[in-house]
């Protein structure tokens, strides 16, 4: 550990000093820099990975729960919708914009936005269904330019740049390890084919033979969505590397 | 009986306050009887002085003012924007007539430990020491009261603050409160000598301690006769305001106040008040003492005024000047303050009496 | 790791052509008599539709989940029937007290299974319990301190869903997973084992319990209701010599096991295995003393464990004599012959 000790200045160095903090004072009381956006007449330009309110698809979604499980504040429950598939819903009162929910989508059902300030009337309305998450939400938004931090030197600089920011981003899913799905233990495979029936994407196949079901996992086309091996009643199947 | 009235007014009017631009609607409105009396009684040098200027009014109107000058000075040194929301088109200047209303109307809180009767009335005797000193401190040539003595009976007065602090306190009878509290008396010992010396050293070079004798003399303005003791007594009344960098017994990081911690509503508008009190009173001293009081380039049209409004103008860059202080310096701890205040506040001051001893005796 | 992205499974034949497997298991098991009600098919179901529907195994809603995938006929260790007797293959007989648990006579399974998690052999074992009204209900057992509750040792009599638990144990087990059953039970745990290695590797001991019959639930409470025997009372069941008596907070009820025959389910009567042939240990209480049980070792194992036991000196051994079982043993095989031939009748 290192001992702070006040450093040993002569009395001349210390007037200096203390002229040269009255003097910024002085410059900086005539001429100020400023740093503080005026939101909500300016908005902060964030960058496109922000962790905002997410926008959901549905019809990408597999049903899969990965966001449901993965959510650390438990904010994301499952509801059943009228075709008897599991959507999510996310309670903004629980939610900690990690977007754990978005990197572990398999299909990349959940897009991000760059919208933070959405104001509810009181804490139910918080809990966001499923149907209200398809669109952006509702903001009232009064911006008229936008702001940047622009760091010069030692200095952190503001820049104002007229026009709206668009909150709404088009990014590609995250990039993640790629990964397929396959047998460990086909000896303990009850040929049960659930499998089949769940994947949503067609890749496992069955063929009843004479003596028995073959089974096939089409390596190309597995998205490695986990939903297989998450039914598998006896956990013969897993997810490995490409 | 009305030639004793007649005796009052003619006192009154061979006093007043002189302002040859208004001369004629003067004359005009004395001669309307009752509030041609009224008028001549407020024009009157000492109750001008003791409710307009420097008195009550100016004090109120500063009072409403310098929150705002402070919080608009330092957000501009630290890059913010300050007080915004309340009336933006001028900046946000009616912020604390906003916060004073909101203190108005707030409940008063007395708690169950407190000592009640000291706890309500100690927040508005603290306005004892600082209308006081203001009928001591001249604006040009209105004054109040004239003593031979004005310069030591301010500065007594200035000391009573600490008193009145201590009282808030004890009341308060809660830990933060008591920690608060003795802080204040510690800081106490560390600027009091430093700014009484630092007087007393002014005293010995003008050789009079009559404030009006005092602005009259200088010619050449105090601060350049004795810079010593000019910097010895801003760095002492930066300590006695109690403000940043020397807001060590209010403390809002550790004690949430010290003092007032426990006040709400009125009672802490009041108390919030005291440090800018204690500022303007300091700033006048200073103004008085070095900054040669009203004496300026005269404006004949204003009169009696044209003191006055270079005694204000003055006072303001004083103030100012304190008040940025927050801006530029981090806050002291205790230990810090007190040595600052003993070790080369101290040292300056009676460096600055030798300083006088020697121009007096040389020149 | 890698994996296979394609396998073949072998499927049985079909008892029934064109109908469920489950059909056919219905017809040559259940409807005739021979089920047991082990319910290893509920466990090996993949999609847990097999339960017991008024005293009878049944998957009442088969025509839309039953994935007809066989398993429940490849575990059923009673279609295909061969049925195991007599002594079978031991590495040693004796009898022993535990010193740490107190059970229906010397406490020996409760001390093998924690021996056996003390060891780190398994990390769970599967312990029937039952509840106030003596419903029996399946435990997963990771230590000593659960026992606290009390209603875990001690016979029931009863019928209990160990194996549909099994299959959850086995999933969630690190090392491995202990049973205690009846012979039923434990040759359905040995039929899954021999058909899925998954249950091969993880189920690492098999503790058999000697057994002449078990009871439904139902029928049991209500006979025992007849005889004026409330559950709520009850503290603890046994049979001795020919009686079964039943100790309660204010007495004792005896009676003649032969009673019990009126409401003998029809898998018991057909089986002829009292000593848990197939089983990693045995225990009963018949062979030794008063207070002992009876602890027959046959696989590898067990031995470990009984050698862990003896090591700590946590039980105290006594001597055991086979010849006791003989009696037990041929009344078993014996009533096996008397079915058979009222059948034929």
């Amino acid at each position: 550990m290192r001992k702070v000790v006040a450093p040993d200045y002569t009395v001349f160095e210390h007037v200096k000093r203390h002229v040269e903090a009255v003097k910024t004072a002085i410059r900086e009381a005539i001429i100020p820099e400023s740093v503080t956006c005026s939101y909500p007449k300016e908005r902060r330009k964030m960058p496109a990975s922000f962790r905002g309110y997410l926008i959901f698809d549905p019809d990408r979604c597999i049903s899969c729960f990965g966001c449901a499980f993965i959510c650390p504040a438990n904010a994301i429950r499952m509801k059943e919708a009228e075709d008897g598939r599991y959507y999510p819903t996310i309670d903004y009162g629980k939610c900690i914009f990690c977007h754990f929910c978005l990197d572990s989508c398999p299909e990349g059902a959940l897009k991000p936005t760059k919208i933070h300030d959405v104001a509810y009337r009181d804490l139910d309305r918080m809990l966001t269904l499923t149907e209200e998450m398809i669109e952006p939400p509702e903001i009232i938004r009064e911006d008229k330019r936008y702001v940047e931090y622009v760091i010069d030197g030692r200095d952190l600089h503001l820049r104002r740049v007229d026009g709206e920011d668009e909150l709404l981003v088009d990014l590609p899913p995250p990039s993640k390890v790629e990964r397929i799905a396959s047998c460990i233990d086909p000896e303990s495979c009850t040929g049960c084919r659930i499998c089949e029936e769940v994947c949503e994407h067609g890749v496992i196949r069955s063929s009843v033979e004479e003596d028995g079901v073959r089974m096939v996992i089409d390596s190309e086309r597995c998205t490695g969505c986990g939903l297989c091996v998450k039914e598998c009643s006896m956990r013969v199947l897993r997810l490995v590397r490409r | 009986m009305t030639g004793t009235v007649e005796a009052l007014i003619n006192l009154m009017m061979a006093d007043q306050v002189a302002i040859p631009l208004l001369d004629p609607i003067l004359n005009i409105l004395y001669g309307i009887p009752l509030l041609g009396h009224l008028l001549a009684l407020i024009l009157w040098k000492p109750l001008f002085a003791a409710l307009i200027c420097p008195g009550f009014a100016t004090l109120g109107g500063l009072l409403m003012l310098l929150p705002w000058i402070e919080r608009k000075l330092v957000a501009r040194i630290q890059w913010r924007i300050g007080p915004h929301e309340i009336l933006p088109q001028m900046g946000g200047v009616i912020q604390l007539l906003a916060d004073s209303l909101r203190f108005l109307f707030q409940e008063v809180i007395v708690h169950r430990d407190a000592k009640q009767p000291y706890f309500l009335q100690f927040p508005v005797l603290s306005f004892i020491p600082a209308l006081l000193p203001l009928l001591f401190i001249p604006a040009g040539t209105i004054i109040a009261i004239e003593s031979p003595y004005g310069a030591q009976i301010v500065l007594a007065m200035v000391t009573l603050f600490p008193l009145f602090i201590l009282g808030l306190g004890w009341a308060s009878n809660s830990r933060f409160a008591y920690i608060g509290t003795v802080r204040e008396a510690f800081v106490y010992f560390g600027y009091e000598i430093a700014l009484i010396v630092s007087a007393f050293a002014m005293i010995v070079l003008y050789g009079t301690s009559d404030p009006l004798a005092i602005s009259g003399m200088q010619q050449v303005p105090g601060i350049i006769l004795n810079p010593v003791a000019a910097l010895a007594f801003f760095i002492a009344s930066a300590m006695a305001t109690s403000r940043l960098p020397f807001e060590i017994p209010e403390a809002d990081q550790e004690l949430a106040g010290g003092p007032h911690v426990e006040y709400s509503g009125i009672l802490f508008g009041l108390i919030y008040v005291i440090s800018y009190e204690k500022v303007y009173i300091l700033s006048g001293l200073m103004t008085l003492l070095f900054l040669g009081g009203g004496s300026g380039p005269e404006i004949r049209v204003l009169g009696d005024l044209s003191g006055l409004i270079w005694f204000i103008l003055k006072t303001l860059l004083v103030m100012i000047a304190l008040i940025a202080l927050r801006a530029i310096y981090p806050r002291y701890r205790l230990d810090q303050a007190l040595r600052i205040g003993w070790n080369p506040v101290f040292t300056l001051s009676t460096i600055a009496v030798g300083v006088s001893l020697m121009e007096v005796l040389l020149l | 790791m890698g994996g296979l992205l394609e396998w073949k499974v072998r499927a049985p034949d079909k008892p029934m052509k064109d109908r469920l497997y489950f059909d056919g298991l219905k017809a040559n098991v259940i409807d005739t008599g021979l089920c047991s009600r082990c319910l290893t098919c509920a466990c090996i179901c993949p999609v847990d539709g097999i339960r017991v529907v008024d005293d009878k195994v049944d998957f009442p809603d088969r025509e839309e989940r039953c994935r007809d995938c066989g398993a429940c006929i490849r575990v059923c260790p009673r279609f295909d029937y061969r049925p195991k007797y007599g002594m079978g293959d031991y590495l040693e007989f004796t009898a022993a007290r535990s010193k740490r648990f107190s059970g229906q006579d010397g406490g020996m399974v409760t001390e093998i299974m924690i021996s056996a998690i003390e060891m780190g052999m398994i990390d769970r074992g599967l312990f029937v319990g039952r509840d106030e009204r003596w419903r029996p209900q399946v435990f997963h057992l990771h230590d000593s301190s659960q026992l606290e509750v009390g209603t875990l040792s001690g016979t029931k009599y009863t019928f209990a869903t160990v194996l549909k638990e099994l299959k959850k144990a086995v999933l969630l087990t690190r090392n491995g997973v202990g049973v205690v059953g009846t012979p039923c039970i434990v040759s359905g745990v040995r039929k899954l084992q021999m058909e899925f290695p998954l249950f091969r590797d993880r189920v690492r001991l098999v503790i058999g319990l000697f057994c002449t019959e078990n009871f439904h639930y139902d029928e049991l409470m209500s006979f025992l209701e007849k005889k004026g025997i409330k559950p709520e009372m009850l503290i603890k069941t046994d049979i001795t010599k020919g009686r079964f008596i039943a100790t309660m907070v204010d007495g004792e009820v005896k009676f003649k096991v032969k009673e019990l025959e009126e409401i003998l389910p029809s898998g018991c009567s057909v089986c002829t295995d009292f000593t848990a042939v197939e089983s990693d240990v045995s225990v009963g209480s018949v062979g030794s003393e008063p207070g002992f049980s009876t602890v027959v070792v046959r696989g590898k194992s067990a031995e470990e464990v009984i050698a862990y036991i003896r090591e700590k000196g946590y039980a105290e051994f006594g001597e055991g004599d086979p010849g006791q079982l003989d009696f037990l043993i041929d009344y078993k095989v014996g009533r096996f012959y008397v079915k058979t031939k009222d059948d034929k009748d």
